[in-house]
């Protein structure tokens, strides 16, 4: 397998919400990103892309839609669907492909416009899609199974509301400080825990929202083209995880958990970071930049905990010694996170290994951590599916 | 419980009433021990020979592993004839089963509710559909 590295990558910002056609944000990502890689639109030989699940057709033929609008060129176009993890894995089918030496030059990227207010289910089959028995049954929006999870972790390990405050609170002063963030208010504890219960013990500021935006990063191992680029990042790994049996999380999707633990709590994320840690050839003490998926603040503390950066139980305990600050252990989402852009389905694996790589390119301002040497990117992912995705400088 | 008779479930095969008691409708495999829910919601153990599942209800009653209180009504599909929110949603366990289930936490003080507490399932009416049937679903209640 040869070294493969990321020489561009761009966004189309996020947005609350748009009209616009999804194909146009793409359009603007993908722009950003041959900029900044210094390549034409006929040097890309592969194109992977993110499905965007709302777009029927041409949402779930994603890439061929998009690619018609740059010219088609007859190279392999695949779609791509894993959930919160759908980025990565286009980034890894992009990063197999010039690995492997089937072409030089890949697109990974993804497009989204979600819908208003709560996700909700997609066919009206309980049959063939078991989704529909949470909708139809139970009432279960996405918040609910995290706030069944922050519950048992509030009993278990003594996670406090304002715990789950500080994590919006630390998002919301980074965020205010990323000009591409959707969300700038910077919010105090107390104004957090008044606003209003979504699913209690979830409070409204403690649940990101939807969203819509395009990421896009270009990968390569031609050599001439990774000299000439802007600080190429190389990819040490990028993985992607699946749930493993006994896992006692009770997965969006799912009515039923098991009730004796034989794996770890979010083992698909688990498994994902673990094979990336053991691809990479490191461990979590070495990464200098992380990005978590913070759909919740339950999510921003379960994950340092998942990916190794501290035992379980003891997040909270690292959020309140300041260890993921921009000067901490382990500086997390100086992006400002979910909490502060939203979700973008098919588009924020992506989104999240360029917030990683402008940390490692210097490209953070006021946001800079101090000369980063390896970042690493961790998506959730619906139905127990994760990715994770390693690079250095 | 309503007219038991006049009874039908939004989605089949999920809640059973036919003993008298309401149960969920489970299956277990004989060969790695794990039950599931719903039937078809297979989740053996890696390396499970898969032979001898068999279809059986879950015991009436269970314990409350977790819950939480919607503040919101869900989007359509969800529907009840009458506004619920906000209500509790359990996940009950049932121990010799080894698995949690996430259902409506009805007919309980959502000030009472405590993790570990006893929970029963029953019936829950949704709506009437238009053959006048009282469309239902699972639900727990705390045991009085």
């Amino acid at each position: 397998m040869r070294d493969v590295y990321i020489i561009g990558t761009g966004i189309h910002p996020w947005l609350i919400r748009s009209e616009q056609v999804f194909t146009n944000f793409g359009t603007v990502a993908i722009d950003n990103a041959m900029k900044d890689a210094g390549i034409e639109w006929k040097q890309i030989q592969a194109i992977m892309a993110g499905i965007f699940i709302w777009g029927g057709n041409a949402g779930h033929l994603s890439g061929q839609y998009q690619e018609s609008v740059f010219g088609e060129t007859g190279v392999p176009v695949i779609n791509i669907y894993n959930a919160c993890a759908t980025g990565t894995a286009a980034l890894q089918m992009a990063y197999n492909s010039v690995a492997s030496g089937q072409t030089d030059t890949a697109l990974a990227y993804g497009a989204d416009v979600s819908p208003k207010g709560f996700f909700s289910a997609k066919t009206d089959n309980a049959v063939q899609d078991r989704d529909v028995i949470r909708w139809k049954m139970v009432g279960m929006p996405n918040p609910v199974f995290w706030a069944l999870e922050c519950r048992k972790r509030m009993a278990k390990y003594g996670t406090t509301e304002k715990d789950l405050a500080l994590v919006k609170v630390v998002m919301s002063e980074y965020g205010s400080k990323n000009p591409d963030a959707v969300f700038k208010k910077v919010y105090t504890v107390e104004e957090v825990l008044a606003s209003a219960y979504v699913v209690d013990p979830l409070r409204l500021y403690m649940i990101c929202p939807v969203s819509t935006g395009a990421a896009a990063a270009i990968v390569t191992a031609d050599k001439k083209l990774i000299s000439k680029a802007d600080k190429p990042v190389k990819i040490n790994a990028v993985t992607m995880g699946s749930a493993m049996y006994g896992d006692p999380t009770i997965r969006i999707g799912v009515v039923s958990c098991p009730a004796v633990p034989e794996a770890p709590l979010l083992s698909e994320s688990y498994s994902a970071s673990h094979q990336a840690y053991a691809k990479a050839g490191i461990g979590p003490e070495d990464v200098d930049y992380f990005e978590l998926p913070d759909n919740s603040s339950w999510h921003y503390l379960v994950y340092l905990e998942c990916c190794g950066f501290c035992k379980e139980g003891e997040a909270d305990k690292m959020l309140r010694d300041g260890e993921t600050r921009i000067d901490g252990r382990v500086p997390t989402n100086l992006s400002g996170g979910f909490s502060s852009h939203g979700e973008a389905v098919a588009a924020q694996a992506i989104w999240q290994v360029i917030e990683c790589a402008n940390q490692l390119r210097g490209r953070c301002g006021v946001r800079q951590v101090k000369n980063p040497k390896v970042a690493m990117a961790q998506t959730y992912g619906l139905m127990g599916n994760s990715g994770t995705t390693i690079i250095s400088i | 419980m309503g007219n038991v008779s006049n009874m039908v479930a939004r989605i089949p095969n999920l809640v059973d009433w036919s003993t008298g008691e309401v149960r969920l409708m489970s299956a277990k495999c004989n060969s790695c021990g794990t039950h599931f829910f719903p039937r078809e919601h297979y989740q053996h153990r890696p390396g499970c020979s898969r032979e001898g599942v068999e279809n059986v209800l879950l015991p009436n009653k269970g314990k409350l592993a977790s819950y939480v209180i919607m503040h919101y009504t869900p989007p359509p599909p969800f529907k009840f004839e009458k506004s619920i929110v906000p209500y509790g949603i359990g996940l009950v366990e049932f121990e010799n089963e080894k698995i949690q289930v996430a259902g409506i936490i009805t007919d309980t003080d959502l000030k009472s509710i405590k993790l570990g507490m006893k929970m029963e399932t029953v019936t829950l009416m949704m709506f009437t559909n238009d053959e006048k049937q009282e469309v239902v679903t699972w639900a727990f209640r705390a045991v009085k």
